[in-house]
């Protein structure tokens, strides 16, 4: 979606005498505040290319996770299918629950990644007019102005007419779905993805700021007279086409990161100028961290009190969707990534090329890292207590000032990681972020 | 698609971190301090049409007359206009509690204004400037009072003004932006000393304004023209479409980087001895300022029809503003950009 000028990143506080000392040579040891000496172990120098090859080797296992739990999620929407029932419903939900974990971590491989960012719109686009795809109720519905496919509903008819364009939409398959995205030209026209998933399993969430998520009913996948809101077989094979195009999308980005081919992108990433790669690295995560996690899917629905612009709104999951982001922007800094099935894999990290040439600064990297985990962890903590849980949606209705302070917490302390972030990109030889600069010495 | 000039993302621009090196200290300080006063020109104007707002709000609620209704209509305009001038300016005390978004909650695709609004308008119970200061960005500002004046469907239904609790909300929010307009005034002067004294909001200014070419570029006028994403023109990705004032924001603007950052900047290149990248960025701002002559305040009409070439011209003028700022201001006074906030999609 379009972006609002929102967070300024506050470099205010850190002095212009500070980066010029961090600009100007790449070798000092010095941090700002006092010259810090030598650590006293001798470490063997750090691998550039091995943190590179690791780098590859997280982004290739967050997508084979990804991928694994896509599956499983596409077995249990076929059960669904088979046999609709609140238990098959329930597994399918879960399902959707347990693959959002991997793939919120995959997110800080996308900016600076650009086979990456050209392709997660047909997994992961948001906020959708959920309208395009199936009923809605009339005066909860809030739809993007001036978008024709709002309301079309595809399940409810086999040909659909969006800004004059007219579509036979009688066969739902996979590839039909991904050609309908952005029909008409708007971004909120999404077809596929989590998030249209998430829709057909949940339903609209009618409960504005109050406790409860959607709640639709497995009887709106039962055949015959059993089918409730009608076009149960169409609404079906949408969530079956939908569900088997997240599978086939992530085999393909599983492939581009396998070590075992050299016609990938990972081939194309590993041949490039270290640090290139160390700048997509943490333009990734400096981009998830403001402008998209603390930015897009935070202060904007809280200063707006808007639950339109909550990230996983139809299921009530934004505080686990949220905390995995945090995680994956972790994740690349420490080359750490603890895998779905319980294995950690780690390996050669910037943290450690960092701490090289300026030891204090991965320090407080680490530990500013570690702080947002736990701010995005308070946030997780209150919308899943036993008791009286607070989901986003409650925490950013209008006058919850302890909910705002939860997201608050998280925003300042996202935007506050930021800064080192760019601070580190320096150290490890990303002179300037900006093209138009390039060679200039400060 | 008549893309005539492809657009780099935003996000490849980054923003934010910033080196000033310092030419003359006592020439770049009183290119400060000439920034400061214009910007606070520019703050001040915003309080008093703001002022104005709240009581020509006040007025016409006790006399809703036609004559007072043009009045509210022409002080709201002035207002926003005054904002529009003094917009560019993402550093400071606008800085705290969201005040840009508090004075223009945009984009707003979803159209959070307009049910926002409406919730506000069904509650029961006290309705003051005191309710709308923890009421959120979608009705504190001046989109807000703009669909309160101009919203054809609100104007056509029973609550359109001056209904008695339509009028509370008007002259609630009038008040919240006035309130909010002396903040932000009062804060600017209040860091007087401070701006003149620190070298590094030089570049802060210089990356401010930059910023907001880009915006206009991109955001005000590129994307409802089409020329972001997959090409559909849409007229609601503007500023201020209900009013019609879309293009005059936008030259508004302009006018704020013209009267109230250009001069100093000026200064600033004069004390690099970059005096004729100080001409070529007057040159630029007039041509691109010399467009609206042409142009209607709106810009829908010209979206679906022979206007939309004069549309195009507004852009590539502004590219070429961009172009000068990045490519020759920026090296010249040595700013470089960190992580833009829009960073992300």
């Amino acid at each position: 979606m379009a972006v609002r000028q929102h967070l300024k990143p506050l470099f205010l506080a850190t002095s212009a005498l500070t980066l010029l000392v961090a600009c100007s040579e790449e070798t000092n040891t010095a941090n700002e505040a006092a010259p810090v000496s030598e650590p006293t172990t001798t470490a063997r120098p750090v691998d550039q290319a091995a943190v590179i090859t690791h780098y590859a080797d997280l982004a290739q296992a967050t997508y084979q996770d990804a991928l694994t739990t896509a599956q499983h999620l596409r077995n249990a929407v076929e059960a669904l299918i088979a046999n609709p029932s609140d238990e098959t419903l329930d597994a399918a939900r879960n399902a959707w629950l347990a693959a959002r974990v991997p793939y919120q971590q995959s997110e800080v491989f996308r900016f600076g990644n650009a086979v990456v960012d050209d392709w997660e719109g047909q997994l992961n686009a948001w906020p959708l007019d959920e309208g395009l795809i199936d009923y809605v109720a009339n005066d909860a519905y809030q739809y993007e102005l001036g978008n024709d496919g709002a309301t079309v509903n595809i399940v409810a008819n086999t040909e659909i007419n969006v800004g004059g364009q007219t579509v036979d939409v009688s066969t739902l398959s996979p590839e039909l779905l991904a050609d309908l995205n952005e029909i008409g030209g708007s971004e909120a026209n999404v077809a596929t993805g989590y998030h249209a998933v998430e829709f057909l399993l949940w339903g609209q969430d009618l409960n504005g700021f109050e406790a409860g998520a959607g709640n639709r009913s497995a009887t709106d996948f039962a055949a015959g007279d059993a089918c409730t809101n009608g076009n149960c077989e169409r609404r079906a094979a949408y969530l079956e086409a939908a569900s088997e195009l997240l599978v086939q999308d992530l085999e393909w980005m599983v492939a581009q990161w396998s070590p075992s081919t050299t016609t990938n992108y990972r081939h194309e990433l590993t041949s490039m100028a270290t640090t290139e790669v160390f700048q997509k690295m943490l333009f990734g995560m400096g981009s998830l961290s403001l402008g998209e996690l603390a930015g897009e899917r935070m202060k904007v629905a809280l200063e707006a009190n808007s639950y339109e612009d909550e990230h996983d709104c139809f299921s009530d999951n934004t505080h686990n969707s949220h905390y995995y982001n945090g995680k994956g922007i972790e994740n690349v800094y420490t080359g750490t990534y603890t895998r779905v099935d319980g294995t950690v894999l780690s390996g050669p990290s910037l943290s450690a090329l960092v701490a090289e040439t300026n030891p204090v600064l991965d320090a407080e990297l680490t530990q500013q890292l570690q702080a947002s985990m736990a701010a995005l962890g308070q946030i997780k903590a209150a919308a899943e207590a036993s008791d009286n849980p607070t989901k986003f949606d409650m925490m950013i209705a209008p006058a919850n000032t302890s909910g705002a302070e939860l997201i608050n917490n998280a925003i300042a302390a996202l935007v506050a990681q930021t800064a080192n972030i760019e601070k580190a990109a320096r150290i490890v030889g990303v002179e300037s972020l900006q093209p138009d600069d390039a060679g200039h010495t400060f | 698609m008549p893309s005539l000039v492809s657009l780099r993302p935003l996000r490849h621009y980054l923003l934010a971190m910033a080196l000033f090196v310092t030419a003359t200290s006592s020439q770049a300080n009183e290119a400060l301090t000439r920034l400061h006063q214009d910007i606070g020109h520019g703050y001040t104007q915003l309080s008093e049409t703001s002022n104005a707002l709240a009581d020509s709000a006040s007025a016409y609620c006790r006399a809703p007359t036609g004559e007072n209704q043009a009045k509210l209509r022409e002080n709201w305009r002035e207002a926003f206009l005054s904002w529009q001038r003094v917009r560019f300016v993402d550093f400071g005390p606008i800085e705290q509690n969201s005040l840009a978004w508090q004075f223009q909650f945009w984009p707003d695709p979803k159209n959070l204004v307009a049910s926002k609004v409406s919730f506000w308008l069904h509650q029961d119970g006290e309705l003051t400037v005191n309710t709308i200061d923890t009421a959120g960005v979608a009705v504190q500002g001046f989109p807000a009072l703009e669909y309160l004046l101009w919203e054809p469907t609100f104007l056509q239904s029973d609550q359109a003004l001056p209904a008695a609790r339509s009028c509370d909300l008007l002259t609630a929010i009038s008040q919240h932006i006035a309130r909010n307009a002396q903040t932000v005034t009062a804060g600017w002067y209040d860091m007087a000393s401070y701006y003149e004294s620190t070298d590094d909001y030089s570049a802060t200014t210089i990356k401010a304004a930059m910023s907001a070419v880009e915006v206009i570029r991109d955001r005000r006028l590129g994307a409802p023209m089409g020329l972001r994403g997959n090409g559909r023109r849409n007229a609601y990705q503007a500023d201020a479409w209900r009013s019609g004032l879309s293009l005059e924001t936008i030259r508004a603007s302009l006018e704020g980087l013209d009267t109230l950052f250009s001069p100093g900047l000026g200064m600033e290149l004069d004390a690099a001895g970059a005096s004729e990248i100080k001409q070529r960025l007057a040159a630029r701002l007039t041509e691109a300022l010399s467009n609206f002559d042409d142009l209607p305040d709106g810009m829908a009409p010209l979206l679906n029809g022979d206007g939309y070439n004069s549309l195009q011209a507004l852009y590539i003028d502004l590219e070429l503003l961009e172009q000068v700022l990045t490519d020759d201001v920026a090296p010249t006074l040595g700013v470089i950009r960190g992580f833009n906030s829009s960073d992300g999609d």
